[in-house]
């Protein structure tokens, strides 16, 4: 059961993923990316973090997807007129390089090292919402006010630079 | 001799000047020309006063023990390379510094009348006060790099008077050639400084200063098998500050700056510069004989040759100029035969009476609206009468005419270098003197005799000038009268005051006497003489001769020098068509040679400015500059700028997607690396 | 055959490297940003899965501060798109070569 849900959201979220690299109109991509992201939820599920499922859904697939359609919207999601044709054909050895290294070291790894086994079974609370809480707000309460501090500065920095400088309130 | 007397005003005798320079030079404009003068004044006065105060503690030690010094702090130490900054008095500095300071101080009042219409005053009387400075630093420096540093000091200044009036291009010509002129002697100079480091560093201990001159006299053992390099690459240097052949050529150019300035610097204080240095460098001079006939020679030969040149000069500034090279000539001679004293005596006699007349001549021109050419001048004699009795003092002392202050200090000169054994040497300031009495009757005749030549406008300015311009002159006339009985010699019944005063100066330790007479035994017969009379002090060589030719000498030089006045004034007074045909002579070629100056200038453009320009156009400039340093070092390092910023273009072509891109490249490196490292 | 670690990093290294390739041939900067939020979800997946390998919450914490950055960034990001859209009018990432001239 568990490889059949592995190989199933694993193959569509792939698919969503090339989907979004390979359309041209930016809604069509972001909605396959919505795709992809939901995709990704079921692997969290899979991996024991209900918690982290629902949030990939909330946060990613939900709110900042919105925020992503609502800017192509806003520009009038334009088919760029390059985009048509991808890339000039004697460009892509030269794009390809990089994920063929990725794809060397994995296979030299593979062939060195072979699977690595699960160890013992996850207990039923791990990926919970409790056992996430307790560790956000415990031991890693700092890390965590901090990056709420990062939201803020992205929050305000964003409301700066969209809105026109003569009305920001210091000015 | 080894005790120091530390003396602190020393610093502020040339310390004073400075500071005036800096007020004026930071201020300039902001003060009015008047202050500017009056401060710039001042401070020479109290370097004066200053000046007074410690030659007047001087004169209370004991004659041997007259040595102050005041060392501020060590300048240079490395190794056993030391060089102090510091400054030094003894009689000899002491005398040049009361020269300075005092003509000094009468050509700042002059030139607060000479000036006063200038706009440019204050950056003037800058000038003025930095080239005192430099000046003090000369004759007080301690050692011979301080006295370098004044050396190269007065020569800047010398340039920036010089082209004091810059908008004319002569006069920045000028100024050049004085500075490249004088850059030429500095290299010799810089040399001599060099070899005396060379070859005494080895032997010097630490804590004693290699240049100082109380060191270089006691090492001068060390020195003597250097001594005649050294000595002449030392005197190329005097040659070049002190006008003469064949560095002279600068000086007459030199007369482009206003006038005081001439008075002040090319013809009272810096120009006999390298009188001085030679003098402080007397000990090692009197070790080689070689030198000694070399500096006795070129000074003979150059007294000679000016004086000619001076005979047919018509602007009245060139006449003096050339008068001065001249005077220098009998200065070097005088150090030459080992007279060091008398060549002191002489520059302080000329300093006075030369001053004098060149200040005289200001007033002049400046009477006739601007006019240097004499042959426009005439009859001035009763509408300028205290610049005209003044000038006669000043002609009168130039010319030798007892008991003015030149008769004694040129009768000494041409009396010891009769003594010297070489009479050629004697026969040659003897002819010169004369024609120094005619030329200088001639410019007298010219400008204050007869009818007056100048346009009618002119005519109506003449007007006597403004009591700050003759006041000096009339110090300076008392000066030319008098200053010469501090030195009358012992066969007159005078004290010889002056002499004696500069003995301790002159006087050689054991060790240098010993070596000169060691350089008499191999060193050639007539320079011999001049430097056993310098081992033993000249006046006492003058001593134990003859009175009986030296008082023959002293009336054939007098009578020699009235007649040449005498000729003077009834050439161009009375028979003018005599000096018509001096001109004819020979088919007029002689008197076209002096007028040209024996083509000295035109021979320096042929024989060395021209082939240096065609070099310098062909090699220089066409292969060197253009194709060495332009082409390869220039152009080449840029190059491989441009070539690598070509390539590295590519990497910053602006695209992102070409900096992921490379990004992910760099990520594939390294995961390479990772998975093949193990 | 068993789903082992493995098989979660291989998924993660393809979406990886599908996002990077997107990041590199696209030109539409609103879809380059949305190839970033791809490869931050990958490397979400890896810390996912290496805290199950581990029994490690730690995992799940920082894949939610990946959430949030990967939401500020791209509310920075698009704001700046928003921007340069409202002077250059575009989004073409080969039109906005100003840094080279």
């Amino acid at each position: 059961m568990e490889g059949f849900l592995f190989w199933f959201c694993g193959s569509l979220m792939l698919l969503g993923s090339l989907m979004t690299v390979t359309q041209r109109s930016a809604v069509v991509s972001a909605v396959w990316l919505i795709f992809a992201f939901i995709c990704a939820a079921g692997i969290f599920a899979l991996l024991n973090a209900s918690f982290l499922a629902v949030m990939q859904v909330l946060v990613y697939a939900g709110a900042i997807m919105v925020l992503f359609l609502f800017v192509i919207m806003m520009l009038q999601g334009p088919e760029l007129e390059g985009e048509r044709k991808l890339l000039k054909l004697p460009m892509w050895p030269a794009v390809a390089v990089p994920p063929m290294a990725i794809a060397v070291m994995i296979v030299g790894y593979l062939q060195n090292k072979g699977l690595t086994q699960w160890g013992p079974d996850a207990p039923e609370s791990f990926g919970g919402p409790n056992h996430v809480a307790e560790l956000l707000l415990g031991k890693y309460l700092l890390a965590f006010e901090l990056i709420s501090i990062v939201l803020l500065v992205a929050l305000i920095g964003a409301l700066a630079i969209g809105k026109d400088e003569r009305k920001l309130p210091w000015k | 001799m080894e005790s120091h007397t530390t003396e602190t005003l020393l610093r502020w005798i040339v310390l004073v000047p400075l500071l005036g320079a800096a007020i004026n030079g930071l201020l300039n404009r902001r003060l009015p020309r008047q202050v500017a003068g009056l401060l710039a004044s001042a401070a020479v006065l109290i370097s004066f006063a200053l000046s007074v105060t410690v030659f007047l503690r001087l004169t209370g030690m004991p004659a041997e023990a007259r040595f102050v010094s005041d060392i501020v702090t060590t300048w240079i130490g490395f190794g056993n390379l030391q060089v102090d900054l510091g400054f030094a008095m003894d009689p000899l500095s002491a005398v040049m510094s009361l020269v300075v300071t005092g003509v000094g101080f009468l050509i700042h009042i002059y030139s607060l009348g000479y000036m006063a219409h200038d706009k440019g005053s204050q950056r003037f009387f800058t000038y003025l006060n930095l080239f005192i400075f430099a000046m003090m630093t000369l004759v007080l420096g301690e050692n011979l790099l301080m006295l370098f540093v004044g050396w190269e000091g007065v020569g800047l200044c010398s340039y920036l008077l010089i082209s004091f009036w810059f908008t004319d291009e002569a006069n920045a010509a000028a100024g050049k050639k004085a500075f490249i002129v004088n850059r030429i002697g500095d290299f010799g100079f810089l040399l001599g400084m060099f070899l005396i480091g060379a070859t005494l560093l080895p032997h010097l201990g630490g804590g004693e200063g290699l240049l100082s001159f109380r060191v270089l006299q006691q090492h001068a053992g060390i020195l003597a098998p250097a001594a005649t390099a050294i000595c002449l690459l030392l005197f190329v240097g005097a040659t070049g500050k002190s006008a003469q052949i064949p560095l002279f050529v600068w000086l007459p150019d030199a007369m482009a700056g206003p006038t005081p300035v001439s008075a002040l610097i090319h013809a009272a204080t810096m120009v006999t510069a390298g009188v001085y240095m030679i003098a402080r460098m007397n000990f090692l001079f009197v070790l080689t004989p070689t030198a000694m006939t070399v500096v006795a020679t070129v000074g003979a030969v150059t007294a000679l040759f000016a004086a000619t040149i001076a005979l047919t000069q018509n602007d009245i500034k060139k006449v003096l100029a050339y008068s001065t090279v001249s005077q220098l000539g009998y200065m070097m001679l005088a150090c030459g035969v080992g007279a060091f004293s008398i060549a002191i005596f002489h520059v302080m006699t000329h300093a006075f009476f030369k001053a004098l007349l060149f200040l005289g001549s200001g007033s002049v021109i400046h009477a006739m609206s601007d006019e240097q050419d004499m042959r426009v001048m005439g009859g001035l004699r009763k509408k300028l009468p205290l610049t005209f009795w003044t000038f006669i003092a000043g002609t009168l002392a130039l010319a030798g005419i007892a008991p003015l202050a030149g008769f004694f200090s040129k009768d000494e000169i041409l009396w010891n270098a009769w003594n010297s054994g070489n009479k050629v040497l004697w026969a040659i300031g003897f002819i010169a003197a004369g024609m120094t009495a005619f030329y200088m009757m001639r410019l007298v005749v010219l400008t204050f005799f007869g009818e007056n030549r100048a346009s009618a406008e002119v005519k109506s300015h003449i007007h006597e000038s403004p009591a700050t311009m003759t006041m000096p002159l009339v110090v300076l006339a008392v000066l030319s009268i008098a200053g010469g009985w501090v030195g009358i010699p012992h066969f007159l019944g005078g004290g010889a005051h002056f002499m004696t005063w500069l003995e301790p100066v002159f006087s050689q330790p054991a060790v240098v006497a010993e070596l000169a007479h060691g350089a008499v035994a191999h060193g050639a017969e007539a320079a011999a003489h001049g430097a056993e009379a310098a081992s033993h002090g000249a006046e006492h060589a003058g001593a134990h001769a003859d009175t009986t030719m030296e008082w023959i000498l002293a009336g054939a030089s007098l009578a020699w020098g009235i007649l040449g006045l005498l000729a003077g004034y009834f050439v161009y007074a009375r028979k003018v068509s005599v000096a018509e045909s001096f001109q004819k002579m020979g088919g007029g070629w002689p008197h076209k040679v002096l007028l040209n100056k024996y083509y000295v200038d035109e021979a320096y453009e042929g024989a060395i400015i021209r082939p240096m320009y065609r070099l310098s156009k062909t090699v220089l400039w066409k292969w060197v500059d253009v194709g060495l340093i332009n082409g390869l070092l220039v152009e080449g390092s840029a190059l491989v700028v441009a070539v690598v910023g070509s390539v590295m273009r590519l990497f910053q072509n602006g695209l992102v997607r070409f900096y992921a891109w490379s990004f992910s490249i760099g990520v594939a490196v390294f995961v390479l690396y990772l998975s093949f490292s193990g | 055959m068993e789903i082992t670690l493995t098989h979660y990093l291989l998924l993660a290294a393809a979406i990886f490297v599908t996002g990077m390739v997107g990041f590199i041939v696209r030109r539409n900067a609103i879809v380059m940003l949305m190839c970033v939020e791809l490869m931050l979800s990958s490397v979400n997946i890896v810390f996912a899965a290496f805290s199950r390998f581990h029994l490690d919450g730690g995992g799940h914490v920082f894949v939610l501060m990946n959430f949030a950055v990967a939401a500020a960034e791209a509310a920075i990001g698009l704001a700046i798109l928003v921007e340069i859209f409202r002077r250059r009018r575009t989004v073409n990432v080969d039109d906005l070569k100003t840094l080279m001239e």
